[in-house]
């Protein structure tokens, strides 16, 4: 119990050092107060924008595109990923593709979603999506590739028909991998969200930094980015829940 | 002798790009819009690109800038890394700090990194540090911690100080796994390349191809796209040349890039 809270306070002490630090830059006069403002006024002006609509209706626009590109890329990457695990014919198209499209910096593709897509809702989507999904493809393929063959006998000995192995057998046993992927497509979601928000859009938390940057309001330049860093530790939080939920009777991963 | 199949799996990614190519043309002759050019059209201006002299400069600028922010984050993020994967007390002192961080999109900080430093090489070069740095410490203190204590151990009992298990157990045995971490650097690299200079509009890869998209120069854009596309996937592969290079005696696990990891 004691050792819990020493690695707690042991992982608290950086960070107070960092804002610790952040402030005393500002008092001892190091850096101007409008270059730099203090973390009391920044956490004091988050704290206050909680409260207004405005800023809730933009953390939910940039919630929504965010849910809907991750959810894109979990269904399917995890499809691709377990297809191209299971069948050799699927895998001969798709692994040639992954190779060539994964490395792609997927940004530079924005302009052209933006041409096609429009600049609404949809292309900052299908961006978040096509970032997202590279990882979770590739640890569903992983995972589903690696099950134990032995696994696999002893179902279709038991009797289970070809297509149910696939849910009942390899899904589960690939899902400690599938979970880690996705939470690697998480955080590339929050990132690629608030990019794709900052290049163009009109709402959404990246909207807001590029107002504030535009208006040179630092201290509103510092809220977006602490609201979103926020949101990715309780959404990464949220996942590792559903992956204790998830995995509950499985050896330590 | 190369037998066919070989010939076909060695050239399967040249045919994926063909083929996605091919897709490309369909559609745009599909839609044709004026803002949706032919795979060919694309193919044509770029060319042109990399004909002028003064995007080629652009572009080798971009690339100087990524190369030093990766070479920095690479040589502070391995130690670390795997001081965090081999002492607990490091590990629990900078995880939540990285944690924290970690969702932070590190081409958002050029704002007001710019506000501080101008929009000069620093800055850029701070933000792709940044960007590299935290898949690369990942990485490298999951290698670290997976190492076998029993190597360590004999080392240990034939007398190697602590800083030479460090050199010549530890970073060895962690190769592999951050290798890996390099190589989602890599890709991470270029993304914050291309981003930091979309924000800061003065010069580079990044500036060309959105400030074509301002210009409405539509073939320029996805001109400018295929040719960062290319460059990351010849990142890439040479990347994976290397890896091979270095760490020949683990064999690679996996057939597929594990990019992003």
């Amino acid at each position: 119990m004691s050792a819990s809270i020493n690695k707690t306070l042991l992982g608290i002490t950086p960070i107070a050092l960092f804002i610790a630090l952040w402030q005393s830059l500002v008092s001892f006069g190091f850096a101007p107060v409008t270059l730099l403002p203090t973390p009391g006024s920044v956490f004091l002006r988050l704290g206050q924008q909680l409260l207004t609509s405005d800023f809730l209706h933009e953390i939910a626009a940039t919630l929504f595109r965010l849910f809907a590109g991750f959810g894109i890329a979990v269904v399917l990457g995890v499809t691709i990923g377990l297809a191209a695990a299971v069948s050799p014919a699927i895998n001969a198209v798709v692994k040639p593709l992954v190779r060539v499209l994964a490395p792609i910096p997927k940004v530079a593709l924005y302009p052209a979603l933006l041409l096609i897509l429009g600049f609404d809702h949809a292309s900052k989507i299908t961006l978040v999506a096509a970032d997202a999904l590279f990882p979770i493809l590739l640890s569903t393929y992983y995972g589903a590739s690696m099950v134990e063959q032995k696994l696999i006998w002893s179902a279709m000995a038991a009797g289970t028909p070809r297509w149910q192995i696939l849910f009942k057998v390899v899904l589960p046993a690939a899902m400690p991998s599938i979970l880690t992927g996705c939470r690697i497509g998480l955080v590339i979601s929050c990132i690629v969200v608030f990019l794709a928000e900052m290049i163009t859009s009109t709402d959404g938390l990246g909207h807001m930094l590029v107002q504030a940057a535009r208006t040179f309001q630092t201290v509103d330049m510092f809220v977006p980015l602490i609201t979103i860093s926020m949101l990715g530790l309780i959404l990464n939080s949220l996942l590792h829940g559903l992956r204790t939920y998830l995995l509950r009777g499985f050896p330590e991963v | 002798m190369i037998t066919p199949r070989a010939l076909l799996s060695k050239s399967a990614p040249l045919l994926a790009c063909i083929g996605l190519l091919c897709v490309w043309q369909v559609a745009s002759m599909r839609l044709e819009t004026e803002s949706f050019p032919t795979a060919w059209e694309s193919l044509r201006a770029v060319p042109s690109i990399l004909g002028d002299k003064e995007s080629l400069v652009n572009i080798g600028a971009s690339l100087r800038r990524m190369a030093i922010g990766f070479s920095l984050a690479v040589l502070f993020s391995i130690p670390l890394g795997l001081l965090m994967g081999r002492l607990k007390s490091v590990a629990s002192f900078f995880n939540p700090l990285l944690m924290i961080v970690y969702p932070v999109p590190k081409a958002a900080l050029m704002p007001i990194i710019m506000l501080w430093m101008g929009v000069g090489e620093f800055s850029k070069i701070l933000v792709i540090f940044l960007g590299v740095s935290l898949p690369i410490i990942y990485h490298s203190f999951q290698g670290g911690k997976a190492v076998e204590e029993k190597m360590l151990w004999s080392g240990a009992a034939m007398g190697l100080s602590a800083a030479q298990r460090m050199f010549r157990i530890v970073l060895p045995a962690a190769l592999p796994e951050i290798l890996t971490g390099c190589r989602t650097g890599l890709v991470l690299a270029l993304i914050t390349m291309v981003t930091s200079e979309m924000i800061a509009r003065q010069s580079g890869a990044g500036n060309i191809l959105f400030n074509a998209l301002d210009m409405a120069q539509y073939d320029t854009v996805f001109a400018m796209i295929i040719v960062i596309g290319a460059m990351g996937i010849i990142l890439d592969a040479a990347f994976e040349r290397l890896r091979f290079a270095l760490v020949k005696w683990s064999q690679p696990r996996h057939d597929m890039p594990l990019s992003f990891t």
